[in-house]
């Protein structure tokens, strides 16, 4: 019994090493018979491009309903309906660990085929080190170039194919406004505020009207600075970076004495505990009258927990507005696979060449067209009310260098600024201070 | 002694030779991992150490750069302040909290016993996001309950206060909710250490006129020591690496009252992605961890 154990052990490692052997002898090919191979079957699939099964990555941040397995699901069945040969397996990212995620995946080895973000990822952070795939050859020429050069990175390639795009603006209660006779400091028709002068004397009639939390500078971590940084730059007329989104440029005196405003200011209030969604649902539950961190995907979010009237609204300027801009499309992480990364050019030409799916795909995010389409939202009650403030979409700068560590840079600042006396002096130290290290970031 | 002069027969030695293979095929699976995931992980993170590594790039060579920078970071030393506060306030907190419950739960009926065991263990298998979040809740600066009990209901706050948003206040709530999911595990270690005490000492010592007291000190917890420091050591470990209360509540602010060294390694790791100079404060993490283990081991032994 002993001898045939050993015997069929034997048996076994002999097989074994016959099998080592034989992909050894496999991967020890030359070079050119594996090039000539892959060659054969690329021709074939030019030829026939239904043959050669793919699978590929998709992972999707929360963008509108770019999350929702139901929504994804309908919109992913009808690209198997015209590519059945290309599996797609989606992944569902959230903005607290989505980062960490994506990362590790890159140093692992096992980066997605397609990511689902905005230029401040795919341009400047993975497609700065250059993980990305120049997606130049299937942008359509000539069309939404202002966009596409916000997805284009400082060599000239293309790292995103945008699919929507969306004006970040600030929203308020308007029945407790009308209650407290602050409409009269807004134009209800274009949604901007008279003056600057006008939005603090809204404000400090709201507060007078008995509501100690009018709007909140929340600055307990980095999610939805983006309305805190369009707060301030618009109040004090001044910049967060350099036209050619090379440098930080917001350690200036008038976003200093801006700052300085809102900090005295009754009803504007420093929370250091909370971050832009804690801020949305305090808007939300009554608690706040303001909301920094505004769009339409959040009144279509929270439509059921809504109990008033909510008046979307630019931030206050004494001149023309600029709204923080959001870009969402796809990229391709470069995996060194021709046949997945032609895959995933197939899925981003089919999600946003044709009118109809594009419409369905940009329907999904809740969010505004890159590029006109006939009739799309041709239902949606909210949209032309916001799309009211998409011209006032202002420059791009979260594609500068140093990008992770100026936002880290931000709250802290505002954190310090919290606890400081208020005043420009303070304030403008510590800006710049946060200043500085971001740009140090942005040299490395 | 007299084992070392035993002369082993030929079949004998193959004998023993087999189950020794046999045993080291058992234990293979479990090396592999351990090699795979603790020494090999542990042997990068101190490699890395010395280079500036960072997405995208090749590894640049710095020695001992990383190092100096970090002693020079002064984010890292509010960090290490912030982690040894947590370890000396949370550690003698939870096992005295722990040996103080244990004590008063052990000595009631069975059905009793158990009941106080799951309440008290009840945070540790929930979810720590979970739990976070109600914490989070309670101490909600507009509508947490905290502030409604001092403000409108006991009326000993005037305005109600920022727990988490107040660098006075938010590195003592971190603690606070750290001790509630730390004392778990050490009280059912406790309750059934004090169930294995020998009971014939004990009763032995009481015929002797030793009081309860004495009979405590004198007795149990003598018996009670390899459970003590096996509690001191976890639960030491367990505060340095607080990570996921500080990353769900505080981002370690306000103005970094609540940045811990786990917090700063994660934040320069995968936020910045300077995967060495992380690693860097991961070694030091590593070093002081193993300096006070080694203390505790050394001090309970002589105990």
């Amino acid at each position: 019994m002993k001898k045939i154990i050993a015997l069929l052990l034997a048996l076994v490692m002999v097989v074994g090493l016959c099998a080592c052997s034989v992909s050894k002898t496999e991967e020890t090919k030359p070079a050119e018979t594996k090039a000539a191979e892959t060659n054969a079957p690329a021709e074939t699939q030019a030829a026939a491009p239904e043959a050669a099964p793919v699978e590929i990555s998709l992972w999707t941040y929360p963008i509108g309903k770019w999350t929702d397995e139901a929504t994804v699901s309908a919109l992913l069945a009808d690209f198997n309906a015209a590519y059945p040969n290309i599996t797609v397996k989606v992944e569902y990212l959230d903005y607290t660990n989505g980062d960490d995620k994506v990362n590790t995946a890159i140093e692992g080895g096992q980066a997605p085929d397609i990511v689902m973000e905005g230029p401040e990822r795919l341009i400047a952070n993975w497609g700065a080190k250059g993980l990305m795939v120049d997606l130049k050859d299937i942008v359509p020429a000539g069309t939404y170039d202002s966009i596409i050069s916000s997805c284009t990175s400082a060599n000239g390639e293309v790292y995103e194919m945008p699919v929507c795009m969306i004006a970040h603006c600030m929203a308020i209660n308007r029945d407790v406004f009308e209650a407290a006779g602050a409409l009269q400091y807004l134009n209800e028709e274009t949604h901007t505020w008279n003056s600057v002068d006008d939005f603090f004397k809204a404000v400090q009639a709201v507060y007078d009207a008995g509501y100690d939390y009018v709007g909140t500078i929340y600055c307990g971590g980095q999610g939805g600075d983006q309305g805190t940084r369009a707060l301030i730059t618009n109040v004090s007329g001044g910049t967060y970076a350099n036209a050619e989104h090379t440098e930080y440029t917001y350690a200036s005196q008038e976003n200093a004495e801006g700052l300085a405003r809102l900090y005295a200011q009754d009803g504007i209030n420093f929370d250091t505990a909370i971050v832009a969604s804690d801020e949305i649902q305090n808007f939300v539950n009554g608690t706040f009258q303001m909301a920094f961190c505004w769009n339409i995907s959040q009144e279509v979010n929270n439509a059921d927990a809504l109990g008033f009237d909510v008046l979307p609204m630019a931030f206050p300027s004494d001149t023309t507005p600029s709204l923080q801009g959001g870009i969402w499309g796809f990229g391709v992480f470069n995996n060194g696979d021709a046949a997945k990364i032609e895959a995933a050019k197939t899925f981003i030409k089919f999600m946003t060449e044709d009118d109809a799916q594009y419409t369905k795909a940009v329907e999904a995010t809740t969010f505004a067209p890159v590029r006109d389409v006939d009739g799309i939202y041709a239902t949606n009650e909210l949209f032309p009310e916001y799309s009211l403030l998409s011209p006032l979409m202002g420059d791009y700068y979260q594609i500068t260098k140093g990008w992770t560590q100026a936002r880290t840079e931000w709250w802290n600042m505002l954190q310090r600024v919290d606890a400081s006396d208020g005043s420009v002096e303070a304030i403008l130290a510590e800006m710049t201070a946060a200043q500085d290290a971001a740009n140090a970031a942005a040299a490395e | 002694m007299a084992k070392n002069n035993v002369q082993y027969s030929k079949k004998q030695r193959r004998l023993v030779m087999q189950e020794n293979i046999a045993a080291y095929l058992f234990l293979l699976p479990f090396l592999v991992f351990f090699v795979g995931f603790v020494l090999y992980p542990m042997f990068m993170c101190i490699y890395t150490s010395f280079f500036d590594a960072t997405m995208g790039r090749e590894d640049i060579f710095v020695g001992f750069e990383n190092y100096k920078a970090l002693f020079q970071d002064e984010v890292f030393w509010i960090a290490l302040k912030n982690t040894m506060v947590i370890v000396l306030v949370s550690v003698p907190i939870t096992c005295i909290f722990s040996l103080w419950v244990a004590s008063a739960i052990s000595k009631m009926p069975v059905a009793a016993t158990s009941a106080f065991r799951c309440i008290f263990y009840l945070p540790v298998v929930t979810g720590s996001v979970a739990v976070t979040m109600v914490w989070k809740w309670m101490f909600n600066n507009y509508y947490g309950i905290f502030n409604y009990l001092g403000k409108d209901v006991l009326g000993i706050l005037d305005k109600p206060i920022n727990w988490l948003g107040d660098p006075k206040y938010a590195l003592g709530c971190i603690i606070l909710i750290l001790l509630t999911t730390s004392v778990g595990q050490p009280i059912v270690l406790y309750v059934s250490a004090l169930d294995n005490v020998d009971k014939s000492l004990v009763e032995a010592a009481e015929v002797d006129g030793a009081t309860p007291k004495q009979a405590f000190w004198k007795i149990k917890w003598p018996q009670m020591m390899p459970t003590t420091l096996y509690i001191l050591v976890i639960t030491t470990i367990n505060s340095f690496q607080c990570f996921a209360l500080i990353q769900l509540l505080t981002s370690g602010g306000p103005k970094n009252s609540t940045m811990t060294i786990m917090y700063y390694i994660y934040y320069n790791a995968f936020k910045l992605y300077k995967y060495g100079y992380g690693n860097a404060m991961g070694v030091i993490l590593a070093i002081i961890i193993a300096i006070l283990s080694a203390i505790q081991f050394k001090a309970g032994q002589e105990k």
